[in-house]
């Protein structure tokens, strides 16, 4: 039987940047994959829809072309090509993960892992052969998720999960997507810049329920305005069937009739097969594994990380950030926490980005702070590249003016975010913030100026009108 | 001529009280009646109603700042009235601290131990002479922080003044720093602002490293930045470590506290404690007391526990007298305390005369007295008095436990929870509910034998049913 220091389970962007680092760390390192290397992130998540946002986002824009003097003429796309590039796309960046891991001599088996004992893992193979085991000093758990999917949704070929969704090489001309959450706004802000006819139903009051008000009413009057998308909340989807000729439903008392559903209703986390017991492990009620800020488990030799875990954000750099900050307490024999401020950026059209807490959050803990706005109307740049409409927000403490919360709903808002979450991480007041010489004519200068906006010396704003 | 307010005295053994919350403002008008305002004492927080009719001219004794009772905290008359540059003297005579400045008093009655070096010197010395102001009131001064919670400033105040230029001043306030050990270099020994670079640089504050946010918390909460410890990336100071050396901060006992520390320290140090232990088997009671309460009549373990405890104090009346070292002298009745636990605290009231109660009126007066303390309702003087007391932990799931003698007691009886327990009975083991009591007495005037005697007369006639059968 191979001995590994470190064997970690999925090669997701949780598991192959803890296996990468556990090797720099001079350990012997296994990883075991039974899909694809790069995980949900880089074959049917993160990349791929980007990807396919990358072309609706310049047909959209090339569709108004006009306003910025731009004459295209008849304008069509080809969405089979569009998902040849972005298999293209993931195929690269795939051999590039293969490549890293071989390049850090990190022993890559294809199979599905399980545990046969605390720290011997079973790998069987997805074909014929037989299990292989292999030892590890440590195991880092990462194994990720999968969407949900409720049992009451009616089994058929036009209903489909978004990983379902990326395998089209047409695009529906209509579209339901239940669920508005990132997944689902994602979708259907590229399939209705694309021209689809897109319903989303939310059974909450509003889509994106986890953000501030005033950052949802601005990208959901872009989908309903700009885009012609239908949203519905506060209502659940009924009725749902699928024949051959469409999907149907009811929220509430309107009909829905549409070409394909995509359901996008949360993910669930993926440890089933993975015979936890044996490793003297369990999962909570809802199905994730519990861990410290250190990344370890009640096992003192079993890490987890990334989606699979208790508390989970679900994002890929989270998984990131906690598959190398276990690799090292794992190495090292460290106790170091992962980090806990995970911006957030959802491509929507507009775009969003959020780090730090909200407004809502602030109020909800009782917290006094103040808040600083600046909307791109104001911003000569934006102005310029004809993308005037958002804001950019910032939260800090009222007492001590430490940055807290930094939110951007508009154009770039999820490269935007970059610099709030350095300067929330750094613990930079708001006035620190307001000092530092932003580069004119850039997005960037909105952060200065809602710094400065919450202190009320904004110089591209108008004041307050005094009482 | 305007009114003198006086610190009231609110039982026999309050001997300070501070002013939790001025209900007026100086210039306001006070009717006779009105809440003037609230007091701490050492038991309780009390409402204070103005006796005179006016306007409050005056606050002398600001709040949260502990004073002698009967001290003049403000005056009360008529707008633009003179108010007394000296207060008049106060009636009651209270012993700390002195109502006149020291100085003016002769020497000591006692022969002190000659001092011929220093003869020259006043013959009592001005303890702290700072700290009393010649109205013989405790000074608010910057010191006290409003608010019993809030955290106190830095512990006592530096013995000398620090002499600091305005310079000096201003660089210590941005760096955050603590001036107080800085020596001055100046005239005077004045701290100068070179005397607080030097400081700084001895100090290695340039390689500090903290967090913009972190500064500002630690700017307004006056946090030293010397003597944070960071934790953040290569021990740079964040925000977190400043909110911990603010939490750590030494701050005020509440007055309750600050008796209970001082009068259990008393006791603790200067009674020769010593403990016994016994095991009551109270199978029998229970079952009893569950026959009482399915006849609708309710008595808890504790009432019985008083009850036995009072009875076996008649038999043993040295249990029930107090001890100075020199003479010894017994109560005539039996004041049972019981200890009641608070939220920050715990008070003893007293069951008056518990000799002459019946189990009923006993268990109504217990659970009275008990139900008021949690409410903070007692009156001072049904929290002092007792002459032994009963601490009851029972429901707080304990084997067993040591408690400290109340001062001027002879023994305490600390009860724990009752378990089941495999014991041998008749040559047999049983399963039954023993509950370990613990007596903890003054050795000074009670020997182990006598000690043994009183607790098993306690734990006989818990054991007792045909006992209760009588007296329920």
């Amino acid at each position: 039987m191979d001995k590994f220091d470190v064997v970690v389970m999925g090669a997701g962007p949780g598991g192959y940047p803890a296996a990468i680092r556990a090797a720099q760390l001079g350990a012997s390192v296994a990883i075991v994959e039974r899909e694809k290397l790069g995980g949900t992130c880089l074959n049917w998540g993160c990349i791929p829809t980007k990807t396919l946002i990358a072309s609706s986002e310049l047909f959209h824009a090339a569709r108004r072309g006009e306003a910025l003097g731009i004459k295209a003429g008849k304008l069509e796309y080809d969405y089979a090509a569009m998902a040849k590039r972005k298999d293209e796309v993931v195929a690269t960046l795939n051999r590039g993960v293969e490549q890293l891991l071989k390049a850090n001599g990190v022993k890559i088996f294809e199979g599905t892992a399980s545990f046969d004992a605390p720290t011997r893992v079973n790998i069987a193979p997805a074909g014929e052969g037989r299990d292989t085991r292999i030892e590890g000093g440590t195991v880092i758990i990462a194994t990720g998720s999968a969407s949900a999917v409720p049992g009451f949704l009616p089994k058929h070929r036009r209903v489909v999960e978004s990983r379902a969704f990326l395998d089209l090489t047409a695009l529906p001309s209509s579209l339901l997507v239940l669920g508005g959450g990132v997944i689902g706004c994602e979708f259907a802000c590229m399939a209705a810049q694309l021209g689809a006819e897109v319903t989303v139903v939310e059974m909450l009051d509003d889509i994106l329920a986890m953000l501030d008000s005033d950052v949802r009413r601005e990208l959901r009057r872009h989908m309903e305005q700009d885009l012609g998308i239908r949203v519905l909340t506060g209502k659940p989807l009924e009725n749902i069937e699928a024949s051959a000729s469409g999907v149907s439903g009811k929220a509430g008392e309107t009909e829905l009739k549409a070409d394909m559903l995509l359901v996008s209703v949360g993910r669930r986390p993926v440890t089933d097969g993975l015979a936890l017991d044996r490793a003297g492990l369990s999962v909570n009620e809802r199905g994730f594994i519990a861990v410290d800020a250190a990344c370890r488990t009640r096992n003192a030799s079993v890490f987890a990380i990334g989606d699979v875990t208790a508390g989970s954000t679900l994002l890929a750099h989270a998984a990131t950030a906690q598959g190398v900050t276990a690799a090292e307490n794992a190495v090292l024999k460290t106790r170091k926490p992962a980090g806990s401020l995970v911006p957030s950026c959802i491509f929507t059209s507009p775009e969003i980005g959020a780090v730090g807490i909200t407004e809502q959050q602030a109020r909800d803990a009782g917290r006094k702070v103040s808040v600083g706005k600046f909307g791109f109307a104001g911003l000569g740049k934006a102005l310029a590249s004809g993308e005037p409409n958002g804001f950019v927000k910032l939260i800090a403490d009222s007492e001590t003016d430490q940055l807290l919360g930094a939110h951007a709903v508009g154009p770039h808002a999820t490269d935007l975010i970059g610099e709030a979450a350095l300067a929330i991480h750094g613990e930079f007041t708001a006035e620190e913030l307001g000092r530092v010489i932003h580069a004119h004519p850039t997005f960037a200068e909105s952060w200065m100026e809602a710094a400065h906006a919450l202190h009320g010396a904004c110089i591209h704003a108008a004041p307050k009108r005094r009482k | 001529m305007a009114q003198a307010v006086a610190m009231p005295k609110f039982g026999q053994m309050v001997e300070e009280s501070s002013i939790v919350k001025w209900h007026k403002k100086e210039g306001d008008s006070v009717r006779k009646g009105e809440i003037l305002f609230e007091i701490e004492t050492d038991k309780a927080v009390m409402e204070v109603e103005s006796f005179f009719e006016g306007t409050l001219l005056k606050i002398l004794v600001k709040e949260n700042v502990s004073v002698p009772v009967s001290s003049v905290v403000g005056y009360i008359g008529t707008p633009g009235e003179a108010i007394p540059a000296t207060p008049p003297p106060t009636a009651a005579a209270a012993p700390v601290p002195p109502q006149t400045p020291a100085p003016a008093q002769p020497a000591k009655p006692q022969p002190a131990p000659v001092q011929q070096a220093s003869a020259a010197l006043p013959a009592v010395a001005p303890r702290a002479p700072a700290s009393v102001r010649p109205d013989g009131l405790v000074p608010s001064d910057a010191k006290v922080t409003p608010g019993a919670r809030a955290p106190a400033p830095a512990l006592p105040a530096a013995p000398a003044r620090q002499i600091i230029s305005p310079r000096a001043k201003a660089l210590v306030k941005r760096s955050c720093i603590d001036p107080s050990p800085i020596a001055g270099s100046g005239p005077g020994g004045r701290v100068q602002e070179r005397d607080v670079r030097a400081y700084m640089e001895s100090r290695n504050y340039s390689a500090i490293r903290i967090s913009p946010a972190a500064k500002k918390l630690a700017a307004a909460r006056e946090v030293d930045i010397l003597r944070v410890r960071g934790t953040g990336a290569g021990g740079r100071i964040m925000i977190h470590d400043v909110e911990r050396a603010v939490a750590e901060r030494p701050r005020a006992l509440t007055k309750m506290r600050q008796v209970i520390a001082r009068r259990l320290t008393e006791s603790f140090t200067t009674t020769p404690h010593f403990y016994v232990t016994v095991a009551a088997d109270i199978t029998d009671l229970l079952v009893f007391r569950k026959d009482l309460k399915n006849r609708g009549e309710v008595y808890t373990v504790t009432d019985f526990v008083l009850e036995a405890v009072i009875m076996s104090l008649q038999e043993f009346p040295i249990l029930n007298s107090v001890c100075d070292g020199r003479t010894v002298r017994w109560h005539g009745s039996v004041d049972l305390g019981m200890a009641v636990s608070l939220e920050d605290g715990l008070v003893v009231p007293a069951i008056r005369n518990a000799q002459d109660l019946g189990m009923r009126e006993l268990h109504d007066t217990a659970a009275s007295l008990a139900a008021r303390a949690r409410e903070g309702k007692l009156t001072p003087d049904e929290m002092t008095g007792s002459t032994f007391t009963v601490s009851n932990m029972g429901m707080l799931d304990v084997d067993t436990f040591h408690a400290i003698i109340n001062p001027g007691e002879a023994g305490i009886l600390a009860v724990a929870t009752a378990r089941d327990r495999v014991v041998a009975r008749n040559g047999k083991m049983e399963i039954r509910s023993m509950m370990n009591m613990t007596l903890s007495v003054d050795h000074r005037i009670v020997d182990g034998s006598l000690a043994a005697d009183f607790v098993n007369a306690i734990r006989k006639k818990l054991e007792d049913v045909a006992l209760w059968t009588s007296l329920t």
